[in-house]
């Protein structure tokens, strides 16, 4: 397809100025292509919250020695799960001090400061950014092939032969590209957090961390019988306490988020992390669960779709990834935008590159391997009967019952494993999955 | 009202009341409504999920069965229009560029 | 003679983010009311500040919105009144309006407009709830005690200042927004010594003096004639208007036409 003679404001736009649409702007200027980025917030970021981690390896690639000026608020040298029953919890840690250097596993940030920053790259590198401008739909010639974007202000069509659809879950130009045909909310969770203010000395004692290393949890479990999980990450002096709800049953369990969240922060196991602590921002967003199962085709004529706009956002449990799946498509998304535009050809098929850099890397490998994971975390089963069945067995191995004899683990599990109502071919079934996922 | 009588709200957790938990948040507040709430399609509605599911609190039951809805501070977040089984209840769109929600620590 | 709006940039206490900054709805009032007086006019419409770099976002809006020229006057976010009062000042010597916004974003005193109009000593017309445009002058409405309001007519050059109501800021166009996003900003330095100089890539304000006029080389066959033709004012074609006015209100008109032309310093009021 050749591109059309319309005056062109720019070779590429990018909707959205996440961590998506930033590395888009960077990588396709970067091969000496025009870019317009386009942000509806004020500044980049102002409109985006997360848990609270980056995952920054697909940085190396695109900002050097990035962790020298990325605004980090603690690193991440623990990682911990947190089974939670009504009163009871098991916790899994795990540390790695070399976490704690270069080149760095994961780092707490607000998304304000980060993205901010990302944005930054993309200016430095030559992309035009547009703030406070809302993209209100797609330009399309009379064959109706993509050309461009027409935004909320005045005078305020643009013109450009790719567009690159990077506006979140919320993807309105997916949607009326007709790449994304429904909306079921089953595949959505909702997250609303706490921004919690404490001074940084109590977070180091509580968390045994210090300087600027930090925590992250992932909970399942204590989320009042919805379906979901639960997260708590350091920041420097501040927590960010959190759950993520499945929709659906969220709004059939009558119990509001705000509920939810107070009665995490009542659990034993979660009050003395958090005591005295005061709100300082309450937030909400969407998150795309499904993964694999709800992604849009990410190509048409004239057009990409990547990051949370395409779902790419790993929410299965003890994962909550997102920013660098939509940081790592977003920059397949330039490279291949710009490839399509040296070789004159903006169809599908020009662009196709994209896809074949997905599914090359492990944007596509790890959705595809935990492509079953999501749905198993956020089943009833797990949800509601593993945490107090695991929690059930650990407290009575470790219990000290003298003078009577530690029973059996073998014992414990079938004993607790009925008390919980957990059907035996269902536990190996939840197993198999767990393993074919996690393994 | 049955079921939305049930929901507890925020006595539970004391420390905070809904308005100032929600004035922790900016929002800068445009003249336009950017999402709207059609009173008709709502009164037959029994299930009611926008009231339990909305984080900002904003879709508020009233006592002839409709529903009152404001949409100042709302975090865009596109719960409502997921939940909502109706078609044509809601009217969802983003509020002009530069306005609505703005993050600081998040 | 220009229009000038002055507009304040504030940080926010909340984070002292400069991301979060921006400048009041009533400093928003001010642009609008600036750009549409200037083009009701014909005039140009300056935006000028006194703030650190980052203030230049707000100068970037006002000129995707419009504005012929903006101005930075170099100076910290929190310069006092008095000092914000003295650079401004400098800077509107030759402003027919000088359009402030009644309170800035951190609600300070609203003292710059008034200290502004004593610098100059120009007539002032402070927390306007109203502004129109009739003719050459301005009809604006001001908020009295006691619930009761004033109408005044305002012939400049003037300072006035106000209220956030008075106009919402127009939206900036989009490609006026990605030009505005590349713009030099003339940005003046204060060295301390009191003295205002501006960056070296910018002109420097001058005076201002009449327009310079084409005057057709006379014809006629004899050199009387065309000496004639040049001082005889019965054959000019100029400004041939006949107004009927009350004494007060001719003086004035005389002394505008007499501005506009620019045969008057602006000063003289
Ligand atoms: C509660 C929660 C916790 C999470 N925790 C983590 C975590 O700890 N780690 C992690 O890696 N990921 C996490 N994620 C996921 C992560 O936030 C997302 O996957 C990631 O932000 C996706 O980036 P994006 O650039 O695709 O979209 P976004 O970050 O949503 O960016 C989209 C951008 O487009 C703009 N935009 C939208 N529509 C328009 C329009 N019409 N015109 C102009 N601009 C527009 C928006 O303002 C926004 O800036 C979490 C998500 C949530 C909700
Ligand atoms: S908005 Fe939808 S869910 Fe809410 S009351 Fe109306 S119809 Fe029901
Ligand atoms: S978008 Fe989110 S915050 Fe806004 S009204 Fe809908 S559910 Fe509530």
């Amino acid at each position: 397809m050749m591109t059309s003679p319309t005056q062109h404001d720019a070779d590429i736009i990018v909707v959205g100025a996440g961590p998506a649409g930033s590395c888009a702007a960077i990588a396709a200027a970067r091969a000496g292509k025009s870019v317009i980025l386009i942000e509806r917030g004020p500044f980049p970021g102002s409109k985006n919250m997360y848990g609270g981690v980056v995952y920054p390896r697909i940085l190396d690639e695109l900002v050097p020695s990035w962790w020298e000026t990325m605004p980090v608020q603690r690193w991440v040298v623990k990682r911990s799960t947190m089974l939670l029953s009504d009163s009871g919890a098991l916790n899994i840690d795990f540390r790695a001090n070399s976490w704690g250097a270069p080149p760095y596993n994961g780092a707490t940030a607000y998304r304000p400061d980060f993205d901010n920053w990302l944005a930054n790259h993309a200016v430095e590198a030559g992309a035009r950014l547009v703030c406070s401008t809302t993209v209100t739909g797609l330009l399309r010639d009379s064959n109706g092939r993509i050309q461009g974007v027409s935004t909320d202000r005045p005078d305020g069509d643009l013109h450009a032969p790719i567009v690159i659809a990077c506006d979140g879950v919320n993807s309105f130009l997916a949607k009326q590209s007709g790449l994304y045909p429904h909306t079921d909310a089953s595949n959505f969770t909702l997250g609303v957090k706490e921004t919690l203010a404490l001074p940084k000395h109590v977070i180091d004692e509580r968390f045994g961390v210090r300087d600027n290393l930090g925590v992250d949890i992932e909970i399942l479990g204590g989320t009042s019988g919805v379906n979901g999980g639960g997260f708590i990450y350091t920041n420097l002096d501040t927590i960010a306490l959190g759950v993520v709800l499945k929709l659906p049953k969220l709004a059939a369990q009558q119990k509001r988020p705000e509920q939810i969240i107070a009665e995490l922060k009542r659990h034993p196991a979660i009050a003395p992390l958090i005591e005295g602590a005061e709100v300082k921002e309450y937030s909400a967003h969407v998150i795309p669960e499904a993964g694999l199962d709800m992604m849009p085709t990410m190509v048409a004529d004239g057009m990409l779709v990547a990051g949370d706009a395409a779902a790419m956002c790993l929410a299965a449990g003890i994962w909550l990834e997102g920013v660098n799946f939509a940081m790592a498509s977003g920059m397949y998304a330039g490279q291949a935008a710009a490839e399509a535009i040296a070789k004159n050809d903006v169809s599908s098929r020009g662009l196709s590159g994209y896809t074949d850099r997905l599914e090359k890397s492990f944007v596509l490998r790890d959705h595809r391997k935990l492509r079953k994971v999501p749905h198993l975390v956020l089943s009833d089963r797990v949800q509601h009967k593993y945490p107090a069945f695991v929690a059930g067995v650990v407290e009575r191995v470790f219990r000290v019952d003298n003078p009577h004899p530690k029973p059996g683990v073998r014992r414990i599990v079938r004993e607790e494993r009925k008390k919980a109502g957990i059907g035996l071919l269902d536990l190996l079934r939840d197993g198999w999955t767990g393993m074919r996922g996690f393994g | 009202m049955s079921s939305t009588a049930r929901i507890e709200r925020d006595n539970a957790w004391p420390e905070i009341s809904f308005e100032e938990r929600i004035g922790t948040a900016e929002f800068r507040i445009h003249e336009k409504a950017h999402i709207t709430v059609n009173g008709d399609s709502c009164r037959g509605c029994t299930t009611r999920e926008c009231v339990v599911a909305c984080p900002a609190n904003l879709f508020v039951p009233t006592s002839d069965g409709g529903i009152l809805f404001n949409y100042e501070n709302c975090f865009e977040c596109g719960t409502c229009y997921l939940v909502c089984n109706k078609e044509g209840a809601i009217s969802w769109t983003y509020p002009e560029g530069g306005y609505g929600i703005v993050f600081h620590r998040t | 003679m220009t229009i000038t709006v002055c507009i304040k940039w504030v940080l926010p206490n909340r984070d002292g983010d400069e991301r979060f900054a921006g400048i009041s709805l009533a400093d928003q009032a001010a642009v609008e009311t600036g750009l549409s007086v200037a083009e009701a006019l014909n005039d140009t419409c300056t935006v000028v500040t006194v703030g650190p770099p980052a203030a230049e976002a707000s100068l970037r809006d006002a000129l995707a919105c419009g504005a012929h020229d903006v101005v930075r006057i170099d100076g910290s976010a929190d310069t006092d009144s008095a000092e914000t009062a003295r650079l401004l000042a400098e800077h509107c010597v030759h402003s027919r309006f000088i359009v402030c916004g009644d309170y800035s974003a951190d609600r300070g005193s609203g003292s710059v407009p008034a200290l502004i109009a004593a610098r100059l000593e120009r007539g002032q017309a402070l927390g306007l709830i109203d502004v129109r445009i009739v003719g050459e002058s301005l009809s604006v409405v001001r908020r009295l005690d006691g619930g009761r309001r004033e109408k005044l007519s305002i012939v400049g050059p003037a300072v006035i200042s106000v209220e956030g109501s008075v106009a919402r800021l127009r939206r900036a166009s989009l490609r006026a927004t990605l030009a505005a996003g590349e713009a030099h900003i003339n940005v003046i330095t204060n060295d301390g010594s009191g003295a205002l100089r501006r960056n070296p890539e910018t002109v420097p304000p001058r005076p201002y003096r009449p327009r310079a006029r084409v005057v057709p080389s006379p014809s006629g066959s004899s050199a009387l004639d065309r000496v004639r033709q040049i001082t005889d004012t019965s054959s000019s074609k100029g400004h041939g208007e006949t107004v009927v006015l009350s004494p007060e209100d001719a003086a004035s008109r005389i002394l505008e036409s007499l501005r506009a032309w620019g045969y008057l310093a602006d000063s003289a009021t």
